[in-house]
């Protein structure tokens, strides 16, 4: 009786884990995501969230992807110079966070492409994306739509 | 020496006169092309007599087009705060396939655009491509999505360019569309009027 007791409040421990795991996190104090805005764009369009991610621990992290039922498809890009005036971008892969740096994510540079969003995103609107770290686990952001970057920190 | 100090001193107000010197000329050519409102027009026939700020862009891309795009819409305020008429802007896709008139007036109506001396221009391929080959813009497909349905896109690289037209169609001035300094494009219009 005693063991079926343990073993039923160790599945429980083991479930909620697990349930626990796969919950996009809310901000917490070592992996700081600010600033982050998106730009406007029709339903069906393109759109690049921006944002500065913070990593005020003692570990490297890194950003392996993300999500969005706001877009069919959410890409990690980055935008290059191909030589004097021409541009290009291209998918980015994973990114590495060194402990104690920032990474910006901005016009010209790295950006999280939303392709083919879902309906129409407009100036002043409010969207959330997850961010899959390899470490972390999901953060969830909130993103305001703009034509210029948001430089207050926003409260995710 | 005075004789020589007169062509010299001409030569220095010539000069002067001449700030911004003529990178290339659009005489003798035109170009069939449709407006956001699907419209025919013809290029630079309709901006004749008219300064022009032009850049050259594809919808899908969502960085660099809209950072130059933007810029445009940042040169048209100062403008219009500096009360500055006859300019005209224009934005050419060299993505016609894909972007529609009904494409670029989304685009354009997203970010609340003052269409007012703004015009988006698509058309034929072949004619697109004649008019970027003019003013020496490369766009060349590179990376793609795929997306579940099958439907796929493609990213360019690109000429990323902002460029001065003279009311006679001559091309004055280049300048990088993503990074453009508005005070430097305002104070070249102003030499130009």
């Amino acid at each position: 009786m005693k063991r079926r007791l343990l073993i039923m409040v160790a599945l429980i421990f083991m479930l909620n884990t697990i349930i626990f795991a796969q919950q996009p996190k809310t901000q917490n104090s070592k992996l700081k995501i600010q600033n982050a805005w998106v730009r406007p764009a029709a339903k069906g369009a393109n759109s690049a969230l921006y944002f500065v991610i913070e990593n005020n621990s003692i570990k490297t992290d890194t950003l392996i992807g993300a999500e969005s039922k706001i877009a069919e498809e959410v890409e990690v890009h980055e935008s290059f110079k191909k030589d004097n005036d021409r541009m290009g971008m291209r998918p980015a892969g994973k990114l590495a966070i060194n402990p104690k740096s920032e990474f910006e994510f901005k016009p010209g540079g790295f950006h999280i492409m939303l392709l083919g969003v879902t309906k129409d995103l407009k100036i002043g609107d409010k969207i959330e994306v997850v961010l899959l770290f390899k470490n972390k686990g999901k953060i969830k952001i909130k993103a305001e739509v703009s034509d210029m970057p948001i430089t207050k920190k926003m409260k995710q | 020496m005075k004789r020589l100090s007169i062509p010299f001193i001409l030569l220095l107000i010539y000069g002067c006169r001449e700030k911004l010197p003529v990178v290339d000329d659009f005489k003798n050519s035109n170009y069939k092309l449709i407006n956001q409102n699907n419209q025919e027009v013809i290029f630079p026939d309709f901006v004749k007599g008219k300064l022009v700020v032009m850049n050259y862009i594809f919808t899908n891309c969502p960085d660099i087009c809209p950072l130059s795009t933007n810029n445009m819409r940042l040169i048209q305020e100062q403008l219009k705060k500096e009360k500055i008429d006859n300019v005209q802007f224009v934005s050419l896709s060299f993505d016609p396939e894909f972007d529609s008139p009904e494409v670029l007036r989304k685009f354009a109506g997203i970010r609340n655009l003052d269409l007012s001396n703004w015009t988006f221009l698509t058309g034929d391929k072949s004619t697109t491509d004649s008019v970027i080959k003019k003013v020496g813009v490369l766009a060349v497909p590179n990376d793609s999505t795929i997306f579940k349905n099958g439907r796929k896109i493609y990213y360019y690289i690109h000429t990323d360019r902002i460029q001065l037209i003279d009311p006679e169609g001559r091309i004055r001035k280049n300048y990088k569309g993503s990074t453009i300094n508005v005070n430097e494009i305002i104070a070249d219009i102003k030499s130009l009027q």
